[in-house]
């Protein structure tokens, strides 16, 4: 069985890693580069880059910063944001990207999952999904970086992304995230079953909201200010998670 | 002692495995085709994605048919990934379809009973002795797949998903990673630069180029 995985979260805007306060006021924390090396130097398992300014306009820069991270980093990283066709995965995965996450496309478009899954391998596919509790749905699923809500149930969805050829999810619950309260764990309980790994995201606050997500099925956790900021670093998560008896690799 | 060549045939992620070569110290060039690739140093064959779609892949660009006869010659060979499950006999993943025969045996697929794919870091153990490898024992390396080569008794590595896989299999002077060592951290670095130094590759860098 693999090692549970750490993974930090950068948004990237315009060829920069952003961190802003619910999009307003966002802050410039360096080049994609210099991060994607700090962090592999920590010990982050993986990272998940999310660019949240896509635009046909900054296809040039994305690809010339995904081409560095290639090259700099010795762990594997995930590139999202605006991916909508074959051939926008082609380019991320050509300029150096593991895996591309995909999200409103997808959703629009689910044929997508399953042309990206034909064309380069489940193993590349991470279909990522924002929820929110309802009280009709269980948990309803919202597109368009959470600003957009559909029809779908999230335990149908996840399972037709499983059906599709998605290789991982990236779960995020629009209710936690931010919060620092912990992660949604009866969402966790329900995506777990799901025979494809699982990446926990939104409400990360202490370490132990890492590990009760890990024991709640998740495969990986996912967080972003935690350790941009350095309020929890990523050698002493991984301690900690090491002696609860979790796999991780240290 | 000659560069490195590194198959070209769009189903790697080739970027940054050529990253972790500049960084070792490799001398390498791509290749799209066999005729771009008559010296004598090692060929290295990345791969990802589907089985059957790389062996056409190959087949088009004329690699399938002279691998087995530059081998043969003596040129050694370094499968990563996808890349090593072409050189065994076939794959679950596509049945009759053949693969390159250079590494007997069966690519099969993981589980039941586990995720899949496998996609994370696993721990490696040692298997076989190599005279090039470095030792392998609790080694944490990436891995990144659905389908594996049964171990055998000349396995190098092996890891677990459900049940023993080989992680690492050779034969002569071909050899195949199923975990990708240029996205395993400096362990990975390490496993790499021993086998191509193995190969008769030859690095510019120092020993420990990553720390």
């Amino acid at each position: 069985m693999p090692a549970k995985r750490v993974i930090p979260c950068l948004d990237v805007k315009n060829g920069r890693v952003v961190k802003g306060i619910q999009f307003k006021q966002l802050r410039d924390l360096g080049h994609p580069v210099d991060l994607a090396r700090r962090y592999d130097q920590e010990g982050a398992d993986e990272l998940v880059f999310l660019d949240i300014a896509a635009s046909l306009e900054n296809r040039g820069t994305r690809e010339a910063w995904v081409r560095g991270v290639a090259r700099e980093l010795s762990i594997p990283f995930t590139v999202g944001g605006g991916v909508s066709s074959v051939d926008d995965a082609r380019s991320l995965l050509r300029a150096g990207a593991d895996k591309v996450a995909v999200n409103t496309a997808a959703s629009l478009r689910p044929d997508l999952v399953c042309e990206l899954a034909d064309a380069f391998g489940s193993q590349c596919v991470v279909a990522a999904v924002d929820v929110k509790r309802d009280a009709d749905l269980g948990w309803r699923v919202y597109l368009k970086g959470g600003t957009e809500p559909t029809e779908r149930a999230a335990v149908d969805w996840l399972w037709e992304l499983n059906d599709l050829g998605a290789g991982e999810i990236l779960l995020t619950s629009m209710d936690r995230d931010g919060t620092g309260d912990g992660f949604d764990l009866p969402l966790l309980d329900l995506a777990s079953e799901l025979p494809i790994p699982l990446i926990a995201s939104g409400g990360a606050g202490r370490e132990v909201h890492f590990l009760e997500a890990l024991q709640h099925g998740a495969d990986a956790v996912l967080a972003a200010t935690l350790f941009h900021e350095g309020i929890l670093p990523i050698p002493r998560l991984k301690a900690y998670l090491a002696q609860n008896d979790l796999s991780i690799r240290i | 002692m000659s560069a490195l060549t590194l198959i070209d045939y769009d189903a790697g992620n080739l970027a940054s495995l050529e990253g972790a070569l500049e960084r070792l110290g490799f001398a390498y060039r791509r290749a799209a085709s066999p005729d771009q690739a008559m010296d004598s140093g090692p060929i290295v064959l990345p791969g990802v994605g589907h089985f059957e779609a790389a062996q056409r892949s190959l087949r088009e660009r004329g690699w399938w048919s002279e691998l087995p006869g530059l081998v043969a010659g003596g040129r050694p060979l370094l499968g990563i990934c996808l890349g090593l499950q072409l050189l065994a006999e076939g794959s679950e993943e596509a049945p009759g379809v053949p693969g390159l025969g250079l590494i007997p045996g069966l690519v099969r697929r993981l589980g039941p009973g586990v995720k899949v794919p496998n996609m994370g870091w696993c721990q490696v153990r040692p298997g076989a002795s190599h005279p090039a490898l470095p030792d392998a024992e609790g080694a944490w390396l990436y891995f990144v797949h659905s389908y594996a080569l049964e171990p055998s008794a000349e396995t190098l590595y092996l890891a677990d998903h459900g049940r023993p896989f080989a992680a690492v299999e050779a034969r002569g002077k071909v050899m195949g990673f199923q975990p990708h060592p240029e996205k395993s951290g400096p362990n990975g670095l390490r496993l790499l630069r021993s086998a191509l130094t193995w190969m008769g590759a030859a690095s510019t860098a120092p020993e420990e180029p990553c720390q």
